[in-house]
């Protein structure tokens, strides 16, 4: 059998280097695609003091899991603008100010959503505010550029706010809390 | 043979977390906006990341020690991860808690109601710290209902999931009344503007005013002696031989006057929304 020279081992060599690139940034290029809406289950049994209508629930239900691909998708792509139709009040506030630390320092937070359970809280009496907790499974990346510094799945618990807009229920508080909170 | 060892060398150069790194440990809680150290193991400088629930922060850092985090740095509540990188990264999470009660959004409605209307104001609560996270620790809001005249109300509502509310009567008098929501030093107010209720114990009499005849109410009030705004519709209805007529009437300055043409006998009532009044019997032909 011929001994492969030194030139066809560098060729290898640099085209196996080119692979790992590439399956490096395979997260990233997978980010460009546009998130798919997550699974969202809502529970609304012990709401009170309004009761939940039957088309508020489903528009919540619709609503929020718009608001987490919005969510993904902006921090992906820094993309400010895709907040709008689902934020307002400080979560879009918070929200555009760490799109703008992730512009300036390059790191960037990918979601891959496995879903959420919510649990409806509290319907204000006039109708005008919503709280509910979310349990969400989540696959969060983080990149320094293109590098991956961190990755893990995790089940984090939300505390959430909603506010109706024109057309739609808008997020306007979003908190992480820890497990032993509720 | 020397292909598949030049394959593994690069495999080995490309690939992160198999050479050891810095240790990073971080406390399990801090309050938001409270300054604080991460402890670090090894010898070197590494880049340390702090990312947080609404912000990221990078930096080299000097590893072995405490890795200074400034409270700037965690003023949102909420899960943070804080990596050290170095040949291979090391991550810590931590929660930030929120800072005390320092804010309240208050949401009161409806704006406009009538007075002595039982559970008609809503009054919702949030209370958020200093940098505007709810915050979620056992309080208790004071609601107070402070009318321009009269005594004031107190109703102190415990908070649950940073939220408090409270449904409230509204006063007896008409014109303005505060709405407050407190806890501890930290107040929020809102006004409600109380107007009369629906009319009560309509009066009217009539008179001849050379040969028009008119019909007029005393000042219409409500059920508690507030005078029933301007506009408020009173209805004046005449039974004469001619038929029976209803006339519509806003009230003007207080009381609602009509001209009505009498001929012969006339029987004439008033009445606004559910409220009616003393019925006249009249005489025409003058």
């Amino acid at each position: 059998m011929k001994k492969p020279s030194t030139r066809t081992i560098l060729h290898f060599a640099v085209l196996i280097v080119a692979m790992l690139s590439i399956a490096a940034q395979a997260p990233i290029l997978s980010s460009v695609v546009a998130e798919s809406v997550p699974s969202v289950e809502l529970n609304a049994d012990d709401l009170g003091p309004r009761p939940i209508e039957q088309l508020t629930s489903q528009v919540i239900t619709r609503d929020y899991a718009h608001a987490w691909q919005a969510m993904a998708e902006a921090l992906d792509s820094n993309g400010k603008d895709l907040l709008d139709a689902s934020f307002t009040g400080w979560a879009k506030e918070n929200l555009s100010n760490l799109i703008a630390q992730q512009e300036r320092t390059g790191i960037h937070t990918h979601y891959v959503d496995h879903g959420h359970k919510l649990v409806a809280l509290f319907y204000s009496p006039a109708g005008d505010a919503m709280q509910l907790r979310d349990q969400a499974q989540l696959e969060m990346q983080i990149f320094d550029g293109h590098k991956l510094i961190d990755s893990e799945q995790v089940t984090l618990q939300y505390m959430v706010v909603m506010t109706p807009g024109t057309d739609r229920w808008l997020v306007r508080d979003l908190e992480t809390i820890p497990e032993a909170e509720h | 043979m020397r292909i598949r060892n030049a394959a593994l060398f690069f495999t080995l150069l490309t690939l992160p977390g198999l050479a050891p790194g810095d240790e990073i440990h971080a406390p399990a809680q801090v309050v938001a906006g409270t300054s604080f150290s991460i402890a670090s193991s090894g010898s070197g400088k590494a880049t340390f990341y702090l990312i947080g629930p609404y912000s990221v922060r990078k930096r080299i850092v000097k590893t072995g020690g405490g890795i200074a985090v400034d409270g700037s740095e965690v003023e949102h509540a909420g899960r943070y991860s804080a990596v050290l990188c170095s040949d291979q990264c090391s991550t810590a999470h931590f929660y930030v808690r929120p800072a005390g009660a320092s804010r309240i959004s208050l949401l009161v409605h409806p704006s406009r109601v009538p007075v002595a209307d039982s559970d008609a104001i809503s009054a919702v609560a949030f209370v958020f710290d200093r940098f505007h996270n709810l915050d979620m620790a056992p309080e208790t809001v004071d609601f107070k209902v402070m009318p321009k005249e009269g005594r004031e109300l107190t109703q102190a509502i415990s908070v649950e999931n940073g939220v408090a509310w409270v449904r409230m009567t509204s006063g007896r008098k008409e014109g303005l009344s505060k709405i407050g929501a407190y806890v501890g030093k930290t107040s929020e107010i809102r006004v409600v503007q109380q107007v009369a209720a629906d009319a009560c114990n309509l009066h009217i009499r009539a008179e001849w005013v050379g040969h028009s005849f008119f019909v007029e109410t005393a000042p219409v009030r409500d059920c508690s002696g507030n005078s029933v705004p301007d506009g408020t519709v009173v209805s004046f209805t005449k039974t004469d031989a001619s038929g029976k007529t209803t006339v519509d009437v806003p009230i003007k300055k207080g009381i609602a006057r009509v001209e009505m043409p009498v001929s012969g006998e006339a029987h004439i009532t008033v009445a606004s929304g559910v409220a009616t009044g003393n019925e006249l019997n009249v005489a025409g032909g003058r």
